[in-house]
């Protein structure tokens, strides 16, 4: 029920076009990332959704309830938006204890005395800090100050919860426990979850839907494999993972599923699936490193493999980087073997192309 | 720490259900709608700085005093004043004034302050703190105290004419001017040691690396690096010169000698017709020029000033990357830097100490055989301790108050989305540039327009409480601000988005987190209102005196042992306040960091 919809929301910043018609929406209980570099907007995006950012133009609801429509000069105050926000710097206020932190929003409400106290330690359970709530903030840990701040946003039963890269000041290793933990608490609660962050690993792991925004757009919202396995265009393909960008130009028409195409880079013939280009049109091929097949020098050719040479290897402990030269094109690959080359053969499988527009 | 312990199944289904209508009830505890609240506030402010302003400017065209029936719109009062070769005389000794105190003051102010962060000077961390303290002592101590030394007959006076034969009479314009420059030096010091704290020393010394020599350096690399601190600490000091009071009825006043604000008081306190116009022209004119001076600051520092703030992210400096001096130079440079602490701030307190335990102090006769108690028991009933009592309760409630009303303003100006919260920064910065005497002028005709209330705070010390503060507004606007970008915004969005209001979240969160700037800025604010007088001078009615108007009127009338003691009074409340604030702040921060 508690649904968030964004529509059409744009703003400017003087010159700079902050928001630029960003247009999506949270269904119940999904755990949703805005994805993007700095800058991109997503940030702004997740405060006009909290009420700290007025947008110029656009809609928002959640809910039901409208909480933003320029159209109908409707604004609702940040404070009677009813959401759980969990900030970049956790924001926990220093003069006060974790319980005291945890108590502010039912204390606001007028919450009885003895409710309030189950309550705050049943939020401070929750999030593992049930131990601490007679400390203060700057004798917390980073990652514990981070739970503290989810358990304050989490104590008054918000409609939805909205994160604001709260991992982001956390060391590594904390990050991914940290990660484990929300992923784990959201699907438990069953919270309809809208996660910032630039951290492409992050969204990954977390969402059951990511939303890429940059230079103030939304520019692909699907499922983390939708994304990574089909991005929309050279951005996403580049920002999720690292992938390597051909450019190439199509021969022959489409045929039976497939079409010839000829690399600009060496000039090779390559075969991809989809059969909407015409000759002549020039397009770029996103492939991703591990979906390359490399192999030791074999001297037979077959569909889509070439003779390469490896220019430079990096052992990555689970697996090896290989920026390899396929007659003029660098190719970047990896694989969980070992190859003395410097000769090689690579096969780029036709199912690993994906076809940008140009 | 156990990330890994999942949480059970019980507590998940506690936490979530919604018994409760939170956001409804955040609302029903709103009872004000929080943009009326910010506006109310708004407007106090505006009320308070344009409250001196409007009915001076209204009372100088008008023919008699605005209690008077059958007056007249009339440019007379200018007439009248430009027509007066005494105000002529008057504005020019201002000019001559308000030029010697800022050249010098800018001379020795920023050569004291590039001495102590840019040399190996003997002591110099402990002489900039010195330097300071005329900023914080009672200003009017300081100038009898200058007057008990240097002035006709004191100890100093006599040894410099007479036995080393140089002239010194602190009466004339010049002389008026030593004591300004020495009460303007602390204000350059500061804004310069500022400036230079936020330059990297790295930038001298490349330029010595590349093999200039360290006057050079000083010339071609540091002083122009002052350049904007110097201008605005000029500019500051004019300000501060033109509308100099004390100085001139303590020193010059009784020998003809008049600068503006002296011969306005005057004209005020002995006109034939009380209260006559064209003091409220005078005032008038002032204010004009204190408001161009100030117009011209914001618009001469408006790029520099952001200069100044990009150096503020350098290197830290300090001795160690400071200039060697040579042995006996530095040695000659320590002593000169303390003999000028003690022949300006040290000696003259010392002379005023002296002289509340002697029945005159004179070079002819010896103290101890004048010692006597007199002076502390002379002070100890009548108008004296009725002023201090007065003082301290103004100084008390005012400092309470203004610090109140600024923690207010503040947050609707930088924490707040009310519409006109822009303004606020301008309005608060505004009674810095009117003159005292106008705010006291300027006050004293708001009363009697505004009456109810006016005559019951005129006949009380509230109405001087009112003026003192206003006044003030500026001082504990610079400390609050600061004191706000130091924290987070998120602090209190964090509280918004969990439901609180604005006044709750500005109650409960940003003001808790504040507290010892709030305390500092209610010592800083105490210290101010206790030592100011020059509004007080025009509002003050019999049984309602001040301590500073207290002490100007016995020192007008030649008394001087009880006015000493009053004035050490003024100092040991004013060292007192500070050493509790200090102690207090400490063990704040101390608190904090051990709860």
């Amino acid at each position: 029920m508690p649904e968030i919809t964004v529509e059409g929301l744009s703003k400017t910043f003087g010159q700079e076009r902050a928001l630029n018609d960003v247009s999506f929406s949270v269904h119940d209980k999904e755990f949703l990332t805005l994805l993007g570099p700095s800058g991109c907007g997503k940030t702004t995006t997740l405060m006009s959704i909290a009420g700290f950012q007025r947008p110029d133009e656009g809609m928002i609801s959640c809910g039901g309830r409208i909480f933003y429509d320029q159209a109908r000069k409707v604004y609702l105050a940040a404070e009677d938006r009813n959401l759980g926000l969990v900030f970049q710097s956790y924001a926990i206020w220093p003069h006060l204890t974790v319980f005291g932190n945890v108590a502010f929003p039912l204390k606001i409400r007028r919450m009885k005395k003895d409710a309030l106290r189950r309550r705050v330690l049943e939020a401070l359970e929750l999030v593992e800090m049930a131990g601490y709530a007679g400390r203060y903030p700057h004798e917390l840990s980073g990652g514990q100050q981070q739970r503290v701040a989810l358990a304050r946003a989490l104590v008054y039963s918000p409609t939805v919860l909205l994160l604001d890269e709260p991992f982001s000041n956390l060391d590594a290793k904390l990050r991914e426990r940290a990660r484990t933990w929300l992923k784990h608490l959201q699907t438990e609660l069953g919270l309809t979850t809208l996660f910032v962050t630039h951290d492409q690993d992050e969204a990954l792991s977390l969402s059951d839907r990511i939303v890429v925004m940059n230079a103030g757009s939304v520019l692909q919202a699907g499922t983390p494999e939708d994304i990574y396995h089909r991005p929309a265009t050279r951005f996403v393909a580049e920002f999720l993972g690292h992938c390597n960008i051909l450019a190439a130009r199509a021969v022959t028409a489409a045929s039976s599923g497939s079409t010839e195409l000829v690399l600009a880079a060496n000039g090779q013939p390559i075969t991809v699936p989809g059969d909407d280009l015409a000759a002549g049109d020039e397009v770029q091929l996103a492939v991703r490193p591990e979906a390359v097949e490399l192999t030791g020098h074999q001297p037979a050719a077959g569909e889509n493999t070439y003779p390469a040479e490896v220019r430079t290897v990096s052992f990555l402990g689970d697996h090896y980087l290989y920026e390899l030269d396929v007659g003029g094109l660098p190719l970047t690959v990896t694989s969980a073997q070992s190859f003395a080359g410097p000769a090689v053969t690579v096969r780029i499988p036709p199912s690993a192309c994906r076809i940008l527009p140009a | 720490m156990s990330d890994q312990a999942q949480p059970g199944p019980d507590t998940v289904t506690m936490v979530r259900p919604a018994g409760y209508a939170p956001a409804a009830g955040a609302r029903a505890r709103r009872f004000i709608p929080e943009t009326g609240l910010q506006a109310a506030i708004w407007a106090l402010v505006l009320v308070c700085v344009l409250a001196p302003v409007l009915p001076l400017v209204y009372a100088s065209v008008q023919s008699k005093p605005i209690y008077a029936v059958g007056r007249v719109f009339t440019l007379a009062a200018y007439q009248q004043l430009f027509a007066d070769p005494a105000f002529r005389t008057a504005a020019l000794n201002t000019l001559e004034f308000a030029a010697i105190t800022t050249g010098c003051s800018l001379v020795l102010g920023a050569g004291f302050a590039i001495l102590c962060s840019r040399t190996d000077v003997p002591g110099g961390r402990v002489y900039s703190r010195l330097f300071i303290t005329p900023i914080l002592l009672p200003p009017l101590g300081l100038i009898l105290g200058w007057n008990t030394l240097y002035g006709p007959g004191g100890y100093a006076h006599d040894f410099l004419n007479r036995t080393l034969h140089i002239p010194v009479n602190l009466t004339t314009v010049p002389g008026m001017a030593v004591l300004g420059t020495a009460t303007a030096v602390p204000v350059v010091f500061l804004v310069c040691q500022a400036a230079l704290s936020g330059i990297d020393t790295s930038l001298e010394n490349s330029a010595r690396s590349v093999g200039a020599s360290p006057l050079r350096v000083l010339g071609r690399i540091t002083l122009p690096m002052l350049r904007p601190a110097l201008l605005n600490s000029g500019l500051l000091v004019f300000m501060l010169s033109i509308e100099s009071l004390g100085i001139p009825l303590v020193l010059g006043s009784p020998q003809g000698h008049d600068l503006i604000a002296s011969y306005l008081y005057n004209t005020w306190s002995s006109a034939i017709t009380p209260d006559p116009p064209v003091v409220s022209a005078g005032a008038t004119v002032l204010l004009a020029c204190a408001c161009l001076l100030l117009l011209m600051r914001s618009k001469l520092l408006g790029d520099q000033a952001r200069f100044v703030s990009i150096g503020g992210r350098g290197g830290r400096s300090g001795a160690a990357g400071g200039m060697q001096l040579g042995k006996s130079l530095r040695v000659a440079l320590g002593v000169l830097l303390g003999l000028y602490l003690t022949a300006t701030t040290f000696a003259p307190i010392a002379a005023l100490a002296l002289s509340s335990v002697v029945s005159q102090l004179t070079p002819l006769i010896a103290p101890w055989h004048l010692f006597t108690l007199g002076n502390w028991r002379t002070i100890g009933h009548g108008t004296f301790a009725h002023s201090i009592v007065n003082s301290v309760e103004i100084a008390l409630v005012g400092a309470v108050v203004t610090a109140a009303v600024v923690a207010l303003a503040t947050a609707v100006a930088h924490r707040s989305r009310f519409r006109l919260r822009r303004s606020l920064p301008f309005v608060l910065l505004f009674p810095r540039a009117i003159p005292g005497i106008i705010i006291g002028i300027g006050f004293f005709w708001t009363f009697v327009l505004v009456n109810p209330p006016g005559s019951a705070l005129r006949n009380s010390i509230w109405g001087i409480m009112i003026a003192l503060s206003v006044r003030s507004l500026t001082l504990a606007y610079f400390v609050m601000s600061a004191a706000f970008t130091t924290v987070s915004q998120s602090l209190d969005n964090a509280a918004r988005s969990t439901g609180a209001s604005w006044w709750t979240s500005i109650t409960r969160i940003t003001f808790p987190i504040l507290r010892p700037a709030l305390f500092v800025s209610f010592i800083l604010l105490f210290i101010s209102i206790l030592n100011d007088y020059d509004p007080a001078l025009f509002l003050v009615t019999p049984g309602h005196e001040i301590m500073g108007v207290a002490m100007l009127d016995a020192a007008q009338q030649g008394t001087t042992g009880p006015v000493a003691a009053l004035a050490m009074v003024q100092v040991a409340i004013t060292i007192a306040a500070i050493a509790i604030g200090g102690r207090l702040f400490g063990s704040t921060i101390r608190g904090n960091r051990n709860a």
